[in-house]
């Protein structure tokens, strides 16, 4: 029995390096940004809780840069268009679609196939108003509130074309508890999705 | 244990440890869900459409529901759901992670109202709807992970055993406990 449960547990281990180091899902259909890179803009209006005071505007525009070599930022006083070809970020606008659990949204669906290359030509970004963020520049620290940094480099993961990934810790992981910046940062899953699209 | 039989088990728990993907949402347990709901249901989903909003800013599809039982709280036999996302006239719109409706599918849902409408929509997004399954003569559900713009579930089996089935007795029991709670006042804590 003893020698069955060791079998056993070699079996696991070579089971577990056979499966892919990687579980990143890309969007479907498969589709990436003309050119290899975007620009996604911020919008200045902030919300109540995230305005350029609290650094919270400036520093979204730095953090969506985490995606480097593909995504550049700015920041304006426009609103998002649908279908304008300009990625916005919009932090004091839920969007009609981002309310309950949810903190951010990005709603795709602006892309076009040619010769059998898909390429995204929209994607805005929407905040819940519901809940309270922070940026890390805000003196007081982090309580019970959500870093607007994080989730947004996580909703430019989709606007760039990446899905949702099962690896817990990496960016691109549906869900996130307050006070945790960890999202901000990309791990190497979220890298590697980057990579097999760009 | 036959060393066959083992390694069975050993692939199907390895298997079962494989996790599945679930946009940025709040990390919320699931008896504060469960507390959420106007209804739990079961029910077959119908036909589905899809529209603009009035600004045509936003789709929204829209499904029929027959409902076979209520698992929680009371409402009509058919409902109507609403929900963000859908397809006019050839172009789509994906709300990423947003549950997605497909007509035929036997599902158990977690409903709330719309607050702008008397539709029914899926509380909590991608952790509302569970798809049921027969097997070995039992009743399964299974949290429908083939969210809009996620097509990880169709890459899979939706077939094979998963660490997240569970029964609808048990679920139903679970739901149970933690409405009386709700009812009760104090917090039920699974």
């Amino acid at each position: 029995m003893k020698k069955n449960i060791a079998l056993a547990f070699a079996a696991l281990i070579v089971l577990g390096t056979a499966l892919p180091t990687y579980a990143y899902v890309l969007l479907s259909p498969r589709r990436s940004w003309a050119g290899g890179s975007v620009t996604v803009l911020v919008n200045t209006a902030g919300n109540k809780t995230i305005t350029d005071s609290s650094k919270g505007v400036a520093n979204t525009a730095s953090a969506i840069r985490a995606w480097t070599n593909v995504v550049s930022s700015g920041t304006t006083n426009q609103s998002a268009v649908r279908g304008d070809g300009t990625p916005y970020i919009m932090l004091n606008s839920n969007g009609k679609i981002c309310n309950g659990s949810c903190l951010a949204a990005t709603l795709t669906g602006y892309y076009q196939t040619v010769g059998g290359v898909t390429t995204i030509t929209d994607a805005d970004v929407y905040t819940n108003q519901r809940y309270s963020f922070v940026s890390t520049s805000e003196a007081d620290g982090c309580s019970g509130e959500f870093y607007i940094e994080g989730i947004m480099v996580h909703e430019v993961g989709h606007v760039i074309g990446i899905g949702h990934s099962n690896v817990a810790g990496a960016t691109m992981y549906p869900s996130v508890s307050s006070c945790n910046n960890g999202p901000a940062s990309l791990e190497a899953d979220d890298d590697a999705a980057k990579n097999d699209l760009y | 244990m036959h060393k066959g039989r083992l390694y069975l088990l050993v692939l199907a728990v390895a298997l079962c440890a494989m996790p599945l993907s679930a946009s940025q949402f709040l990390d919320i347990p699931f008896d504060q869900m469960v507390r959420g709901t106007t209804s739990v249901v079961r029910g077959t989903i119908g036909p589905v459409s899809a529209s603009w909003d009035a600004d045509h800013e936003v789709i929204f599809s829209y499904a029929r529901v027959d409902v076979s039982d209520y698992l929680a709280g009371d409402g009509p036999a058919v409902l109507m759901l609403r929900e963000v996302g859908g397809t006019v006239d050839g172009y789509t719109q994906q709300a990423i992670g947003f549950p997605e409706l497909r007509e035929g599918e036997e599902v158990v849902l977690l409903l709330t109202v719309w607050e702008d409408s008397g539709e029914y929509r899926i509380h909590g997004f991608h952790r509302g709807k569970y798809l049921v399954r027969e097997r070995n003569g039992r009743t399964m559900l299974r949290l429908d992970r083939e969210t809009q713009g996620n097509p990880r579930e169709a890459a899979l089996s939706k077939s094979a055993p998963s660490d997240d089935d569970v029964s609808i007795d048990e679920f139903r029991a679970q739901v149970g406990a933690i409405m009386r709670g709700r009812a009760a006042g104090p917090m039920v804590r699974e």
